[in-house]
């Protein structure tokens, strides 16, 4: 078994092409964007290096925690989703009738582009003439609330129309690690008597929680870098209300000319990242060791 | 949930009595309600962009946004054809995603076999590697993949293209796959090596087929993701020759005036493939499946 | 892996990656136009009029390229054309790798100075002298210069009105203001009857900030927010934080459509075009829309007027003569640029034929004087052109006239002042800040 499976000409044969790859197209930006943001650069001119102004700049930065601040309440939005998506993707896995057609249709919205999803949920929030606020006017609501445009509720309101764009990513996937569930193991459960609960919770749950903690993982990681609805829906306001780091990070290498400050955020960004990787990594190990 | 709480449930629903069995019934009642009633709303975003596509711009932003067209515009889509370019752009689409979610998959799902099933040393460190490279947020990459790409001759090349999405899809791809491969047996792969099957057969005969559900699934994350992707093109393109659909969209959007009509036809007519694909692979996750076992 | 795999791999990295690096700082080498194959010049020209959204620019562009290539046997134009959006994001990372067009184009002030004081731009007093001695409309052509040299041929001129649904207006009797009070009394007449008198998109900030301009402007002077870019007024100047004020006044009066803060400058639009709202402040751009354009309903377009903003009473600035407006976009030559000459010659080429024609076939302003005898457009045209003729001043939009780390912020903070997440004194004092900022490291 050793020899075959450590043969290490099979291993770079297999590793070594993805490994270039993400070396090159990955890391050397991540690296220079690191390095960008020891700069004084707009981009366009020279760059003069200020060592680490840029990162004490960063750390003192209001708005940039306020905006990391942001990005982790996604990030747990997004985490609590995940609840609901196990949900839906146990009922679609048990045998009911339709539930091949029901799977298929609960996917759609992933197919579409940003652009669609973002134009349709403006139009749903539109204060006046949007959907909601029709719907609420209509059955003799008064002070309809203003959803993007209110500072107070804002985030919250864009938090939906995220955490709906992704429900199909992640309802395919546990769905797929469901199906991959042994149907002997069920059959044996059930011969025991267990119900569908009892299997749902104590069979099919633990043996998908590997592909649970890599959704955890990439629900987070996703949620910290996410960018697209935010900057299409409000731009990050109104007055900050929605900024999240990436579309800071964006404002400010690209709207505002400060290649360097930008640069600074993006390391930050990675930074927190991976901070917030390892501790869910960790986090997760002790839960298994209990 | 309280695993004790459903022992007691159960217990009390062991007993077919007809009351039971009636409760039984309204659940199910009830739970095909909130699958239809979810379904309706994840239907809607479709029916919405139709009916989009069919009207004016006037009719866009005077009506209701939810009331029906008035006057179809079939024109839209006419105009989207041809002023907006998609007939130009569309094999671009198409096979810039197949070559890269292909490459996308082989790559990813060598690299998971060899860090999941091989002995080696710097595998943690290697799969941490991909993990983290997930974390770059894109706006970081596009000014030195430029000049990379520059450097290397690949600008308004579609090569560059191909090879972001295989890469930059990398990352997540391997996650997914990891999490499979994890659960999955490895007695087969452990019966083979004992019966002398080399490396290679052992992973495209027997991993790739046992995988081929969550294959299905990957293809389908990154055939939407190459599928809608714009930013990349736009940077690395200019060319009209090597665009992609997308860039078709984005001609419809002006600093003073949007096309929304024109933005809805392109938006439908681009989403037609990868619906019909979808639907197709959709079914590949349960009979891989099925394929699957059989083998074990 | 082996340890010298590894250690190929780290080095062949470390090589990439000082490639890379030193690309970005001192590679000049540009590929801008190249020779190819078929002996001719390939100039390459990128410009943000997508034929989808902006057809009437595109085909006019495309027409007079046609013209320069029939007239140069040896010159190739390859077109490139992204959405603003795109094109903006796209400039920067060609500027970053020196890779510009030959030809581009370029917004003026805050926007273009990166770019000329960064070497990216050529400058093209020459040929301004050369081809279009006193062709110009007055304060374009400085608009896009930096210490004393021109850097782009400018293309368009916009002049902001206040555009106004007559329908509506007639049946509340209601008439054109003369005075800041009368509009705001028209206001409060037509929010008693349930209609909306004003839309705006203060979600992107710069349609927000021109009711702003305009006020600080009747209120402070015609030139006093140019004073603050140049140092001599500061933003906390009690006229400026007047007009601050004066615009959460109309806020507060529900002079504006709800929910504006979350409106893009085309929502927005959305309620003047379906007459839920009564006003529109916006520039000339909108014309086409309001005139021409087989977009907008005729029924629609006669009920749309204009009309120049009011005095306030009391204020500095007396005059309804002067405007909140600028020019647009320009043509820049890339100072790397191999075929600098062909590409000056083209963009002269092009800005020329664009004055020319512009008004005509596209229905838009050009920055180039018009003469409106004899000219076949729309009444409005004529009487928009003779407006600009008669102009007493004409200030720049202040974001387009402030560096584009001072436009974002005054774009965020024009958002918050509509949504009242700031107070006037707040919005003045964190201008004044980073002005001063800025003022010091220069």
């Amino acid at each position: 078994m050793k020899n075959v499976m450590s043969n290490k000409t099979v291993i770079a044969l297999y590793v070594l092409p993805a490994l270039f790859l993400v070396l090159f197209l990955i890391y050397i930006p991540m690296i220079l964007t690191g390095y960008y943001g020891l700069m004084k650069w707009d981009g366009v001119g020279e760059m003069k290096f200020i060592g680490l102004d840029n990162y004490i700049k960063l750390v003192q930065d209001k708005l940039f925690w306020e905006s990391t601040w942001h990005s982790i309440l996604l990030g747990l939005f997004s985490v609590l989703s995940l609840i609901g998506y196990l949900i839906v993707s146990l009922v679609l896995a048990s045998k009911i009738k339709g539930a091949n057609i029901f799977r298929k249709i609960y996917i759609i919205p992933m197919l579409l582009s940003s652009v669609a999803i973002a134009q349709l949920w403006i139009k749903i929030f539109d204060p006046m003439n949007g959907l909601i606020n029709s719907f609420l006017t209509s059955i003799g609501v008064e002070n309809v609330p203003l959803w993007l445009a209110d500072p107070e509720i804002a985030l919250y309101a864009i938090f939906i129309p995220i955490v709906w764009q992704y429900a199909g990513f992640y309802i395919i996937i546990i769905y797929a690690a469901l199906v991959n569930v042994p149907e002997e193991l069920i059959e044996a459960a059930r011969i025991d008597g267990a119900n569908a609960f009892q299997i749902a919770y104590k069979i099919k749950v633990p043996l998908i929680s590997g592909v649970l903690k890599v959704l955890v993982i990439l629900a987070i990681v996703g949620s910290l870098k996410y960018f697209d609805l935010i900057y299409v829906m409000t731009g990050g306001g109104p007055g900050h209300a929605t900024e999240v780091m990436a579309s800071y990070m964006y404002k400010e290498a690209f709207g505002k000319y400060n290649f360097g400050y930008g640069s600074a955020i993006g390391f930050g960004l990675l930074v927190i990242s991976m901070v917030a990787t390892w501790t869910i990594q960790k986090l997760m190990k002790t839960k298994e060791d209990n | 949930m309280n695993p004790n709480e459903l022992t007691t449930k159960s217990t009390k629903l062991t007993p077919k009595t007809g009351y039971t069995s009636l409760l039984k019934k309204i659940g199910m009642v009830i739970l095909y309600l909130v699958l239809i009633v979810v379904a309706l709303v994840q239907l809607y975003p479709l029916i919405w962009l139709f009916q989009l596509s069919l009207k004016t711009n006037q009719e866009v932003f005077g009506m209701s946004p939810f009331a029906l067209p008035q006057d179809p515009q079939w024109d839209n889509y006419i105009d989207a054809w041809t002023t907006g370019g998609i007939n130009n752009y569309f094999l671009n689409s198409v096979w810039y995603t197949i070559v890269a979610v292909i490459l996308t998959l082989i790559l990813g799902s060598f690299v998971t076999f060899a860090v999941t099933r091989m002995e080696w040393k710097l595998k943690g460190f290697v799969l941490a590697l991909f993990m983290a490279a997930y974390m770059i947020p894109l706006h970081s990459t596009l000014i030195p993949l430029f000049n990379i790409f520059n450097k290397v001759n690949l600008i308004d090349n579609p090569l560059s293209i191909i090879i972001s999405y295989t890469t930059f899809n990398l990352p997540i791809t391997i996650m997914i796959l990891l999490g499979f491969y994890q659960s999955l047996p490895r007695e087969i792969e452990e019966a083979a090596v004992m019966d002398g099957c080399s490396v290679h057969r052992i992973f495209f005969q027997i991993t790739i087929p046992m995988t081929a559900p969550v294959l299905s699934t990957t293809a389908i994350i990154n055939m939407i993701y190459n599928w809608n992707e714009f930013v990349f093109v736009n940077t690395f393109i200019s060319s009209e020759k090597w665009k992609t659909i997308t860039v078709g969209v984005n001609n419809f959007v002006g600093q003073y005036l949007t096309d929304w009509g024109a933005i809805g036809a392109t938006l439908v007519i681009s989403i037609l493939p990868i619906l019909l694909v979808y639907l197709f692979l959709s079914d590949r996750i349960i009979e891989g499946l099925a394929a699957g076992s059989v083998k074990g | 892996m082996s340890k010298k795999k590894a250690l190929s791999i780290i080095t062949l990295f470390v090589l990439i990656i000082g490639l890379v690096l030193s690309g970005c700082s001192s590679s000049n080498e540009s590929n801008g136009g190249k020779k190819s194959g078929d002996g001719k010049i390939h100039l390459k020209f990128m410009h943000d009029w997508p034929q989808g959204s902006s057809s009437a620019y595109f085909n006019l562009v495309k027409e007079i390229i046609k013209d320069y290539e029939a007239e140069n046997k040896d010159v190739v134009i390859d077109v490139e054309v992204l959405n603003p959006d795109q094109y903006r994001d796209k400039i920067k990372v060609l500027a970053a790798s020196n890779e510009l067009p030959d030809v581009g184009l370029t917004w003026s002030n805050g926007f273009a100075e990166p770019y000329a004081k960064g070497g990216q731009f050529a400058p093209l007093d020459d040929i301004i002298k050369k081809d279009f001695q006193d062709q110009f409309v007055p304060g374009t052509v400085e608009s896009y210069s930096f210490d004393g040299k021109s850097y782009a041929l400018p293309m368009e001129m916009n002049i902001t009105y206040v555009f106004y649904n007559k329908e509506i207006f007639k049946k509340y009797n209601l008439e054109e203001p003369k005075t800041f009070a009368d509009l705001k009394k028209i206001g409060e007449t037509l929010s008693k009857n349930g209609i909306i008198p004003a839309t705006v998109g203060s979600k992107d900030g710069w349609p927000a900030s021109m009711w702003f301009m305009y006020l600080a402007d009747r209120i402070g002077g015609p030139t006093i927010l140019t004073d603050v870019i140049q140092g001599k007024v500061k933003m906390t100047d009690p006229d400026i934080v007047k007009a601050a004020e004066e615009i959460q006044n109309l806020v507060d009066s529900g002079f504006f459509v709800k929910g504006n803060t979350a409106f893009s400058n085309d929502d927005a639009k959305g309620y003047f075009l379906n007459e839920q709202a009564a006003m529109f402040l916006t520039a000339t751009w909108e014309l086409p829309n309001f005139t021409t354009s087989p977009d907008t309903s005729q029924e629609f377009k006669d009920k749309v007027g204009y009309f120049k903003f009011p005095i306030v009473e009391g204020g500095k600035g007396t005059d309804s003569n002067s405007y909140v407006g600028g020019p647009g976009l320009g043509a820049f030559v890339a100072e790397k640029s191999q075929h600098k000459d062909q590409a000056k010659d083209f963009a002269a080429y092009l800005v020329k034929e664009w004055g020319k024609r512009s008004v005509e076939s596209a229905g838009i302003l050009p920055a180039t004087k018009v003469n409106t005898e004899g000219l076949d457009v729309h009444p409005m045209y004529i009487d928009v052109l003779n407006d600009i003729n008669n102009a007493t001043n004409v200030t720049t939009w202040f974001d387009t006239q402030a560096t584009p780390n001072v436009s974002e912020l005054h774009h965020d903070l024009i958002t918050a002042l509509y949504g009242k997440q700031v107070t006037p004194e707040e919005f003045a004092k964190q201008h004044d800040n980073a002005l001063a900022e800025e003022a010091a490291e220069k």
